[in-house]
């Protein structure tokens, strides 16, 4: 079964009918692939933790649908029966550590995937295998999740996300407040985990070198709109565009932009160090950069 | 779920209501529903009723919000109501059976009931929803402070219902995260069986109270790195001041104690 996510003119609207209602998306149109590297990015308040939400159905659209795999979700769709949804797309929260509760590591690891039914013992040895994968070793497994460290603490609740084994992984800035090696080796965890696992990522940040690194495929977000989408290469193209926005862009790019004002000439603006390194060997003469 | 509850909530406003001394609008609250109890026949209740209804037209806020705010509370005052009417006997009696029956009084004695909840809800949600929780503590450590002759640690008791006030709403946004995280990863909250419910809520409320306690301490810690020390010697920012206004709200609230002992039989 094809594991795409597809937003139908998606609307929502918070507390309607209150004085507190506020609308936080007006007919979103949007597709994640199965496979794909999906990026959200927008300022604060753009409407993309909303958004996210809607990926495994955890709000429902008050206008328009979704279609999650073979699920389509509408206004209508009842409460019931979302739990295949929920195990098929794993959601990682900003500051996850905050969903820990269990009295060891282990356990709340094997909390998530007993929820959806796998037995106890499967479920522990699940426990272990994602620890390894975010880079704990087995030492942490008996030890209380209160006990460790911020960093930890964070790998603990992607681990138990993880470990419900989700097809499509979503994540609400993971790096946030955490240090640069370990925000690095972290999204290379994800990384790894979509190319070698195929998994579907989609990635809420405001970090635009992540974007540039890793996504496929960007939306922009604002005041609950789509205002742009389209690959990397074509979004971070247009830097006048990103910076009247607000929105940051790549330091590769930045430094390009400013080459250009002095004189050089790129065909694309490069988005990563990589590319902006090949360009400047390729234009003093040099061998094309090899790794 | 918690935010379809307009009782006990702020909608910013600049009318008359609004502008009120806090301290005012608390006392002439608990006064009305003090004398609520004064009201005992239809021109009383209409007379309250009418200072009620002008008083959220004041307001300058949709009637609608006050019927929400009754919606939470119905079953709660048709289940008294009914009883009222079952119970009470006196009158002509139109009906009887067993324990039950339908009496005029009875029906009375419902009616009234039932204007008595509405005005009170009515009347506190006015005062909720035009006084911002921050001022409503200032006025309660305002109204309290005579009590400081009796050891009664003022200060303390204010300055906790400010922090418990001002984080309030950042303890629901909290308890929303959390629960959308769990229920994410696979957890019902109420459903199934009244065990599986009260299990279900053991992931919401750890997570809960852990953050709870390191917001507590580093609350402590800012606060103590800008030097409090506690009540004595601290100036005030927010001064109340006690306008004609708001001794205007003593007058009317005294002309319609007088009126309602007048039109009580």
């Amino acid at each position: 079964m094809v594991m795409d996510i597809r937003f139908e003119q998606v609307n929502f609207v918070y507390q309607p009918d209150t004085p507190f209602e506020q609308r936080a998306l007006y007919a979103v149109d949007l597709t994640i692939k199965e496979g794909s590297y999906t990026a959200l990015v927008g300022h604060t308040g753009s409407g993309k933790s909303t958004l996210l939400q809607h990926l495994n159905a955890l709000l429902k659209p008050t206008g328009g649908k979704v279609l999650i795999g073979d699920r389509t979700i509408t206004p209508e769709t009842d409460n019931k029966n979302l739990k295949p949804i929920r195990k098929k797309v794993g959601i990682v929260f900003q500051f996850p550590e905050a969903q820990l509760f269990e009295e060891t590591v282990a356990k709340d690891i094997a909390f998530g995937p007993q929820n959806f039914g796998v037995s106890q013992e499967e479920a522990l040895g699940l426990a272990k295998e994602k620890l390894e994968l975010v880079g704990l070793d087995d030492s942490f497994l008996e030890r209380s999740p209160f006990e460790l460290s911020g960093g930890q603490m964070r790998r603990v609740a992607i681990a138990g996300v993880l470990a419900m084994e989700p097809e499509v992984l979503v994540l609400d800035e993971p790096t946030a407040g955490l240090d640069p090696a370990g925000r690095k080796e972290m999204m290379e965890i994800f990384w790894r985990l979509h190319k070698e696992k195929k998994m579907t990522i989609v990635l809420v940040t405001h970090l635009m070198d992540d974007v540039a690194n890793f996504a496929d495929y960007v939306y922009v977000l604002e005041k609950g709109n789509v205002v742009r989408h389209g690959s990397p290469q074509d979004v971070f193209q247009d830097v006048d565009w990103l910076k009247e926005k607000q929105l940051g862009v790549p330091a590769a790019s930045e430094f390009a932009e400013k080459m250009q004002a002095k004189g050089a000439r790129f065909e694309q603006l490069p988005l990563t160090e990589e590319e902006l390194a090949d360009w400047i060997l390729q234009q003093s003469g040099g061998v094309a950069y090899d790794e | 779920m918690m935010n379809k509850l307009i009782f006990g909530r702020y909608i910013p406003g600049d009318s008359i209501i609004h502008r009120l001394d806090p301290r005012a609008k608390l006392v002439a609250s608990f006064y009305f529903i003090a004398i609520i109890f004064l009201a005992n026949n239809w021109q009383s209740y209409l007379c309250l009723g009418i200072f009620t209804f002008v008083a959220i037209l004041l307001s300058k806020i949709n009637l609608r919000f006050f019927f929400r705010g009754v919606r939470p509370l119905i079953w709660l005052i048709l289940f008294t109501v009914i009883l009222q009417i079952l119970f009470t006997r006196g009158g002509t009696l139109y009906w009887s059976w067993g324990v039950f029956s339908l009496s005029e009084y009875g029906i009375q004695n419902g009616l009234f009931i039932f204007c008595r909840f509405i005005l009170i809800i009515f009347m506190s949600t006015l005062l909720t929803l035009t006084t911002p929780p921050l001022s409503m503590s200032d006025a309660i450590e305002s109204l309290l402070r005579p009590l400081h002759v009796l050891h009664v640690p003022v200060h303390e008791i204010a300055l906790m219902l400010s922090i418990a006030l001002r984080f309030v709403p950042t303890l629901m946004d909290e308890t929303e995260k959390i629960m959308n995280a769990q229920r994410a990863r696979g957890v019902d909250f109420g459903e199934g069986s009244l065990i599986q419910k009260v299990k279900a809520v053991v992931p919401l409320l750890i997570p809960l109270f852990v953050s709870s306690f390191n917001r507590a301490e580093d609350l402590a810690t800012a606060m103590e790195a800008r030097g409090y020390r506690g009540g004595e010697g601290r100036s005030k920012y927010r001064i109340l001041k006690w306008s004609n206004r708001d001794s205007g709200v003593i007058v009317v609230f005294v002309i319609v104690t007088i009126g309602l002992i007048v039109l009580r039989t």
